[in-house]
């Protein structure tokens, strides 16, 4: 009796088998490529909005502070979106005919909101607060990206778990004095640019970042930068020993130590986020 | 980041069987096996006079071995199995799984949906987004107001609790008022006015309401009928006095059916301080297990008070009551009558204890009975001036005005009795409800009534049976009903306007003391409610004013005394309640001439009639928080029952859940029978406020209805027949669910027939309890001998965890604990759990985070009983984490046992591993995703669970991480006393102690190094982080019960 298979089914036998392994590891790859995706995570989509706002324009170029319209970010867990009398405190005066605001004012008329479309938006069982994120040295770049720099919106990281752990786990790598937060171009300390920072007064029951001053020349130059939170009238306490740092990592654990950060074990158990 | 949350209200209320009105929805199959007669009274006492030591147990059944008892608990979920046997259940079954096999596969690879943000137009100044506003309220409760601090989240209401500056409750709060929020946003609330059951507008009721009114102006109000509840409002009694100036003919009825004819409702409202009382008598008062009770806040916490420290001296409780309730239960002693009896024993204590002018009705007592009285009189008068005997408040008006005496001529007036005088003059108490409502009657039937108005009152069903008061209503020429639903009234009146919520509306209260707190509106009426308010003020010369200018006018001239009216105006709103406004204390207080009704003859059987603990009278039956609370005692859900006693169960040759017709001068009512254990024998208890036909998609169709034989002649107890019928109805009892199987060699008891739970009780020292004497002579006594193992730290092949900086801990005093609920309800609201039903409930799978677990102990006739407070226990060495393959519940690094929710797919691995038997599963869609209103009620800080997800209580951990980034801002240590979980903050006992373990001088630290401190089920060393402080009880040594082993001595 004729062999029903030839020899070289052999090897097609033995090339489908590899193939088969070939497959399954590929799915698995794309769709682990896939989850990370843009199209999954929607980095860097811009979705139509009502108005095509700009923070491009009004951080950059008017030189509008980050808090004018995100009034509660360091109070409360959600930053806010402005209600239309912000938009109208300016444009009742400015633009008043735009095409592009007709929506502003048809809210303003209306007294019904603006529908926005959530760029970043977190699953329900994510509970994310950003005013501790803000009152301990994390800046809005870190997160958002450089958001002075976009015309249109969109969403610069992943938001997804691994990316939050990834700083969580170390989060001496984005740790910048408080007083930069909202400093859209903060790079962090090199060679080229160090930054000194003094500790004046640790007292508890007070905000952290108010004892710690940093600066980005150097004490005792004459070119006074401080950038602290300070207040009219109140004189700064004078701050003896400043330290220099250079690198973003020194930097980072001199923050840690005296914002009292909480240690990594801490910052990535379930229940910070989860509950 | 706040988002909206949906979680469950309501699924799969109830099967077939149990969802249609009651006679209807009765099966008719036979009782199952009863081969074997269940045991008579006599021979339970003497099984359990054969067992040494301590013996607790969770219910009768156990206690008798009966032959249901045994079923049940032989299975872990009973009546589960017809689940998926049925084959439409199955089909949809797979039909489920099919669907969620595919959307398994697809989830991974789901985008999230686009979400919108709506921005405000104009953001009101102090609303800070994600961050809760806090307001002061009141709820207004027949019994009186509980002032009340409300949580807001983008002004809408979320959660209720006490207001903690209040002198009156400190914070606490009761089932109701917590419950009360899934009132306000109940989805069958009615929306719309209706006329003749179609839907109309508000406004063309006012139209006819004040033609009808311009009309009457010429008559005085001939004709004009108001029916209403008890005005608790004092703004509102003062627009009803100048309504009837200007209309000094109509009329005005208040009927509260659970207090009509007591004498609370006749104003008669002592006020009673158990801080200097040692010896507590409760003469069938029932004033530790809800709100049912006047001063029930004040008075739970101070008699909690005199508990905690036993050292420094304790209070004696002796509690002489009908239906056993949990003041029966906590009592040092109890003794049980039938409530007909009680009046007489009052009088007869009357007489002991030397008041003047009482002579009690002859009654031949027991020779236990006279021992008790005894007892109690000679305590009582070593105590005088030390000691109170509070009434009850659903008892003849005589046991109050004899209470009086006796506490007078104990010379208990004026220090722990005290009289209140009225500071403002607005005496508004109805003397007589019934003779009112019975005249209101006669009118009706007399064609006399041509406009009856109805005030978020229920008569049609509420109203005595013997009144007819259905038929009577089709008299009336126009009837308006002003409800929050379109109830049996709503449905037959003429006019129906929805009610504005008190959480929606104007209006004010006074609570216990007579502090008045004004209840300003948390949120804009959902479906343009209006108020009583609004109907009476019509009647003015200012018909338009708002019942926020009518509160104002009330109070101008009280807050003015205080300086400007206006800054006292938003003081009072800000704090709460109204300086100066505390009635002030009458000088002395005699007690009247008492005429004592004679018991009831001993053959016959007694009625006694009680609203229903967790719904009240009716009023909270459309509240599914209210219906899914295991009642206090029988920890019964979903439904009423008749509550007997074993013996009258064997005499009536009736098992539980079978059918009883009760037969009161004709007219009949069949209800499943319970049994209650401590229940006077030859009674029944029956609560009122079940079996309703119109109460919303929860309530309806629930238990049975006890007016249908309540008669106004007799509110509280009467007497009638019962009989078994043929049926069955399946009770839904959150009892054992574990059966002991072990032999004595592994430390069961060899009968397969108790409870886990029960045996354990005793043989592993789930509760531990001493008498004083004990505890006096043996301090450790909770942690010593073979029965109270203790926890050892490092014998555990696991490393120990270690804990820098905070490590919560929780600490619950035994001793204090009433088991009022009052905790789980406040649950219910932080953590968004959801409804399961009746039906779920039957096979185990309520949800609650927190449950009481009643031990009973002693005699089947008078026991005791110990409230166990069992939420998760957060293990040191937690048997949940070592078992889930996912990760899903983790330690802390702050010692918390945390749940995952997102990582957990369903295994149950970790509920089954769990001692404690805490964790609770979603075995169905329990939360609701799609109501609209109930997506309102959400505490946005709590995920809402869905089907396939294990939870449990979490030590409210989004209170910790709130308070974590507060503290973490400041840069300071959490202080002691910041973060209150649900449970605690609503306790009226404080027997819930909540903090850092890890801060020695914390309030938590202290509690938990006392030496009465012990963790249940110690010897398994989870090491748990709840932890309880054993009971010490204070009985009376002449009252000694036959000699038990308590505790082991020294030595």
């Amino acid at each position: 009796m004729a062999q029903i298979f030839e020899r070289s089914s052999n090897a097609l036998a033995r090339m489908s088998l590899i193939l088969t392994g070939l497959i399954v590891i590929s799915l698995g790859v794309t769709l682990d490529q896939l989850q990370r995706s843009p199209w999954v995570t929607r980095q860097g989509q811009r979705p139509d909005q009502p108005v095509p706002f700009s923070h491009k324009h009004h951080v950059q170029g008017l030189g509008l502070q980050c808090q004018y319209c995100h009034t509660s970010v360091e109070k409360s867990s959600y930053a806010g979106i402005p209600p239309t009398k912000t938009c109208i405190n300016c444009h009742s005066q400015i633009w008043t005919n735009a095409n592009l605001l007709e929506p502003v004012r048809k809210s303003w008329a209306t007294n019904e909101s603006i529908v926005w479309t959530k760029v970043h938006d977190l699953p329900d069982y994510v509970y994310f607060n950003h005013s501790i994120h803000v009152n301990k040295g994390l800046g809005c770049a870190s997160c958002h990206g450089r958001v002075d720099l976009m015309p249109l919106m969109y969403q610069q990281n992943t938001l997804q778990m691994e990316w939050c752990l990834n700083c969580h786990r170390d989060p001496a790598k984005n740790l910048r004095p408080v007083s930069q937060a909202y400093n859209m171009a903060w790079e962090g300390p090199s060679k080229e640019k160090p930054v000194w920072c003094s500790v004046s007064d640790e007292k508890t029951g007070k905000p952290t970042a108010q004892s710690v001053d940093c600066q980005t020349s150097e004490p005792g130059s004459g070119k006074v930068e401080v950038a602290s939170l300070s207040m009219a009238g109140i004189t700064l306490p004078t701050a003896t020993n400043y330290t220099k740092f250079t690198s973003q990592r020194a930097l980072g654990n001199y923050l840690i130590d005296h914002y009292k950060i909480r240690k990594p074990n801490e910052l990535s158990s379930c229940e910070v986020c989860h509950r | 980041m706040s988002s909206e949350h949906g979680n469950g209200m309501i699924k799969d209320v109830s099967g077939a069987e149990d969802s249609s009105a009651f006679p209807a929805g009765m099966t008719t199959q036979k009782a199952t096996s009863t081969a074997e007669a269940p045991l008579t009274l006599d021979q339970v006492r003497t099984k359990l006079s054969g067992v040494k030591g301590k013996r607790y147990w969770r219910s009768i059944d156990e206690l008798a071995g009966t032959p249901e008892f045994e079923a049940a608990v032989a299975k872990e979920f009973p009546d589960a199995a017809a689940e998926w046997v049925d084959p439409v259940s199955r089909r949809g079954f797979l039909k489920l799984m099919s669907a969620s096999l595919a959307l398994a596969g697809l989830a991974g690879c789901t985008k999230q949906p686009d979400e919108p943000i709506y921005p405000y137009v104009r953001q009101p100044e102090d609303l800070v987004l994600g961050k809760a506003n806090y307001f002061a309220t009141a709820h207004p409760f027949p019994t009186g107001g509980l002032p009340l601090l409300v949580k807001s989240d983008a002004y809408r209401p979320i959660k209720l609790d006490g207001n903690p500056d209040h002198p009156y409750n400190l914070g606490s709060s009761d089932i109701f008022a917590q419950a009360t929020l899934l009132d306000l946003y109940d989805p069958d609330r009615s929306q719309h006015a209706t006329l003749r059951g179609t839907t109309t507008e508000y406004v063309d009721f006012l139209g006819a309401y004040r033609d009808r009114l311009n009309e009457g102006k010429k008559d005085g109000g001939e004709g004009l009928y108001f029916l209403s509840t008890s005005f608790t409002s004092p703004t509102l009694q003062r627009q009803w006095i100048e309504a009837q100036k200007a209309y000094p003919k109509a009329r005005l009825v208040q009927y509260d059916p659970a207090l009509a004819g007591t004498a609370f409702s006749k104003g008669v409202s002592p006020q009673y301080s158990l801080e200097g009382a040692d010896v507590i008598v409760a003469l069938d008062a029932d004033f530790l297990s809800g709100a049912g009770y006047p001063g029930f806040h004040k008075l739970t916490r101070e008699y909690a008070a005199r508990r905690k420290n036993p050292a420094k001296g304790m209070n004696r409780l002796y509690s002489v009551e009908s239906t056993p309730s949990t003041t029966g239960l906590k009592a040092e002693h109890r003794l049980g009558l039938r409530a007909s009896e009680i009046p007489a024993f009052a009088a007869a204590l009357a007489v002991a204890v030397g008041a003047a002018g009482i002579s009690a009705p002859a009654y031949s007592w027991s020779a236990e009975q006279t021992k008790f009285l005894g007892v109690l009189a000679k305590d009582l008068k070593a105590n005088a001036g030390k000691s109170v005997v509070i009434p009850g408040l659903y008892q003849d008006p005589s046991v109050a005005a004899l209470a009086l005496a006796i506490n007078d001529a104990l010379g208990n007036v004026g220090k722990t009795v005290t009289a209140l005088v009225e500071t403002d003059g607005l005496p508004f108490a109805s003397p007589d409800q019934i003779g009112d409502l019975k005249a209101l009657v006669a009118d009706l039937n007399a064609g006399k009534v041509d406009w009856l108005v109805m005030l978020n009152s229920n008569p049609v069903y509420d109203a005595p049976a013997d009144l007819e008061f259905k038929t009577a209503l089709g008299k009336a020429k126009v009837s308006v009903h002003l409800g929050s639903h379109i109830d049996e009234t709503g449905a037959e009146a003429i006019w129906h306007v929805p009610a504005a919520h008190y959480l929606e509306s104007w209006s004010d209260v006074r609570a216990y003391d007579g502090s008045v707190s004004v209840i300003q509106p948390m949120i804009e009426p959902l479906y343009g409610g209006h108020t009583a308010h609004d109907l009476i003020q019509a009647m003015l010369d200012e018909p338009q004013t708002s019942a926020y200018e009518a509160v104002r006018t009330t109070w101008k001239s009280t807050i003015a005394k205080g300086g400007e009216f206006e800054l006292g105006w938003r003081k009072a709103l800000h704090k709460g309640w109204i300086d100066g406004t505390a009635n002030t204390v009458a000088a002395s207080m005699k007690p009247g001439a008492v005429k004592v009704p004679t018991p009831l003859p001993k053959e016959a059987f007694e009625l006694i009639f009680r609203p229903d603990p967790n719904i009240y009278d009716g009023r909270y039956s459309n509240v599914g928080w209210l219906q899914e609370l295991p009642k206090p005692v029988t920890n019964l859900a979903w439904d009423n029952a008749a509550l007997v006693s074993g013996a009258t169960l064997t005499k009536l040759g009736i098992e539980e859940g079978e059918i009883l017709e009760i037969t009161v001068g004709g007219r009949k009512v069949k209800t499943p029978v319970l049994v209650a254990p401590g229940h006077p024998d030859n009674a029944a208890t029956l609560h009122l406020g079940y079996g309703r036909e119109a109460a919303g998609r929860v309530g309806s169709g629930t238990g049975f209805n006890a007016y249908l034989v309540r008669t106004s002649d007799a509110p509280f107890y009467t007497t009638g027949s019962a009989v078994k019928v043929e049926g069955k109805w399946g009770i839904a009892v959150t009892k054992s669910h574990f059966q002991d199987h072990r032999s004595k060699m592994e430390g069961g008891d060899g009968s397969g027939t108790h409870s886990l739970e029960g045996n354990e009780a005793e043989t592993r020292g789930v509760i531990r309890s001493a008498t004083l004497e004990e505890y006096k002579a043996n301090p450790g006594f909770a942690n010593e001998g073979e029965e109270h193992p203790k926890v050892e730290r490092d014998n555990s092949m696991f490393p120990n965890w270690e804990y820098k900086d905070n490590a919560w801990g929780m600490s619950i005093d035994l001793n204090s604990c009433t088991g009022c609920n009052a905790c789980i309800v406040g649950c219910y609201a932080e953590n968004n759990i959801a409804v399961v039903g009746k039906q779920q409930v039957r096979i185990g799978r309520n949800m609650q985070w927190l449950r009481i677990d009643t031990y009973f102990e002693g005699d089947l006739a008078a026991p005791k009983a110990h409230f166990q407070p069992m939420a998760c226990q957060h293990c040191e060495n937690a048997p949940c984490e070592q078992v889930c393959p996912v990760g899903a519940t983790v330690h802390t690094p702050e010692g918390i046992n945390t749940m995952v929710y997102n990582r957990c797919v369903g295994t149950r691995y970790c509920a089954n591993n769990c001692p404690y038997k805490v964790r609770r599963f979603n075995f169905l869609l329990f939360s609701d995703y799609e109501t609209e209103s109930l997506k309102l009620m959400r505490n946005p800080d709590v995920s809402v669970r869905s089907r396939g997800v294990m939870e449990k209580c979490s030590y409210c951990v989004q209170r910790i991480s709130e308070a974590k980034i507060d503290a973490d801002k400041e840069n300071r240590a959490i202080r002691d006393g910041e973060v209150v979980t649900a449970c605690q903050q609503a306790c009226p006992a404080s027997a819930i102690t909540f903090g850092n373990i890890n801060d020695k001088t914390s309030k938590v630290a202290t509690l938990l190094a006392e030496e009465r401190t012990y963790s249940v089920l110690a010897d398994l060393n989870t090491r748990p982080r709840t932890q309880y402080t054993a009971a010490v009880l204070n009985p009376n040594p002449e009252l000694a019960e036959a000699p038990v082993e308590h505790a082991p001595a020294k030595g």
